[in-house]
């Protein structure tokens, strides 16, 4: 093991805020908070990427999360009736499917986690530059025609929400 | 050590930018009216709206406060004299701005007031534009220094500063940095003409006085990410690098706050649209020119 104790307490400690967050967002009644509250899970979830010495992908899930969770909020403003939470509005839905969902999803994370073979644990982390060269070349190499076809489906999606969103102009002439 | 010097100067700087636009707002130079000022807001009643969300409420003045600080850890001001040289330190200075926002939309949120809300989500609006005219500028300046590292960054310029290598890019940065630090005329969140005071207008006492000193910082850092990117960091002949440092950043900032008072406030309609159609295609075309440039003739 190249890890300190620090490192390790420090995972646990951010891998526990992040599974309390999550916890907040269906505890809390209103939407901001829920929002916010998962925006500081996925934070949580960057600095264990960071104590982890991937610096290059926590630092960039840090940034797009504060971005993206932000976004989230405000279409749940616009959208719900009642984003405040004044009237105890209740995060979850469909409970029995949920549970049943996240149990065995929990499972199948385990079972990955415990069966799967890891191979060797690395000794030495490559250096921060390296890692980020590294990620590119695996992003334009070998995983592009992923990649590039998510970033169209996502393109795709935005432009046909913006389209959904922006009333007709008869409407608006009204 | 370090870290002691780059908070004095970080300090120093807040007050220098706090007298600045006392004498620009108040019209009368004064040396103590920022710390007369500080002092009284420390002393008032600390005024708490009807129905808060009080988390919200609480956190949000003392995240930006956090927030700038952590900008500010990968500001090089001299060779060597920086907390930490992260070898994406340009992305994670975009990280922590990102979290201006999130300060902002909490601020807004938090003290229950329609001005507060509107201000904080107003803020969203412009941000998820301005963004890209952060972000897209600073990979055009990574492309030429081939580092994410803001000491590389400060380094690759020593042959010609990125003012004069992507002028495109450095219009549009100093732009949206003076977005991010909602200085005017892009004072939209707290614009005083429609929103008397946005996020501001309900923090009263030793909370609106963290909430001013973390815009100081923002200010500041938005003028040394500027300088870093942009003017060469601490590169500069004579003087030794730390005072040029100093120079540079704190003349970029008070060009932000005399230059933005000449002009009226935007229109935010205006300014959104400017910032998606004009600014964008400019920052990619930017990134474009310097990807030529970098190609063809390597200064």
């Amino acid at each position: 093991m190249t890890g300190s104790f620090a490192q390790v307490f420090f995972l646990a400690f951010f891998g526990a805020a992040a599974v309390w967050f999550g916890i907040v967002v269906f505890r809390t009644h209103s939407m901001v908070r829920s929002a916010i509250a998962l925006l500081f899970s996925q934070t949580a979830v960057g600095v264990m990427f960071l104590l982890m010495q991937a610096e290059f992908l926590g630092v960039l899930q840090i940034m797009m999360m504060a971005t993206e969770m932000s976004v989230m909020a405000i279409f749940m403003v616009m959208f719900m009736m009642d984003p405040g939470g004044m009237g105890a509005m209740e995060m979850t839905h469909q409970k029995r499917l949920s549970l049943w969902a996240g149990g065995i999803g929990l499972v199948g994370a385990l079972a990955v986690i415990w069966l799967a073979e890891w191979g060797p644990v690395a000794l030495s982390v490559p250096a921060a530059a390296d890692q980020t060269a590294d990620l590119g070349r695996e992003l334009l190499g070998r995983s592009m025609f992923i990649f590039q076809s998510a970033g169209l489906t996502i393109l795709t999606a935005m432009v046909a929400a913006t389209m959904v969103a922006i009333a007709p102009d008869e409407e608006r002439r009204q | 050590m370090t870290i002691a010097i780059v908070l004095f100067s970080l300090a120093a700087g807040a007050y220098f930018i706090a007298v600045l636009e006392s004498w620009l707002i108040h019209g009368r130079f004064s040396l103590t009216r920022p710390a007369i000022s500080a002092l009284a807001l420390l002393g008032r009643e600390s005024v708490l709206a009807r129905t808060p969300d009080r988390l919200f409420f609480e956190t949000a003045p003392v995240l930006l406060l956090v927030v700038g600080l952590l900008a500010a850890a990968v500001i090089p001001l001299a060779p060597g004299l920086i907390i930490t040289d992260l070898a994406t330190g340009a992305l994670f200075l975009n990280a922590a701005l990102a979290y201006v926002l999130v300060a902002l939309i909490m601020a807004g949120w938090g003290p229950n007031g329609a001005f507060a809300m509107i201000g904080g989500w107003r803020f969203l609006g412009q941000f998820i534009a301005y963004a890209m005219l952060i972000v897209m500028p600073i990979t055009a300046v990574a492309m030429r220094a081939e580092s994410l590292s803001t000491v590389d960054i400060v380094q690759s310029q020593a042959a010609l500063w990125n003012i004069a290598y992507q002028p495109i890019g450095f219009a549009l940065f100093v732009v949206a940095a003076m977005g991010l630090a909602w200085l005017p005329p892009l004072d939209l969140p707290t614009g005083g003409g429609d929103l008397a005071g946005g996020f501001e207008a309900e923090y009263t006492g030793a909370r609106l006085a963290v909430l001013r000193l973390a815009r100081l910082f923002i200010i500041l850092v938005m003028a040394g990410s500027t300088v870093t990117f942009y003017l060469g960091g601490w590169l500069g002949p004579w003087l030794p690098p730390v005072v040029w440092s100093a120079i540079k950043i704190l003349a970029v900032a008070a060009l932000m706050l005399i230059g933005g008072r000449m002009l009226p406030r935007v229109r935010e309609a205006r300014y959104l649209a400017v910032s998606w159609k004009l600014g964008i295609s400019l920052a990619l075309t930017n990134i474009f020119l310097v990807g030529v440039i970098a190609l063809v003739v390597p200064i």
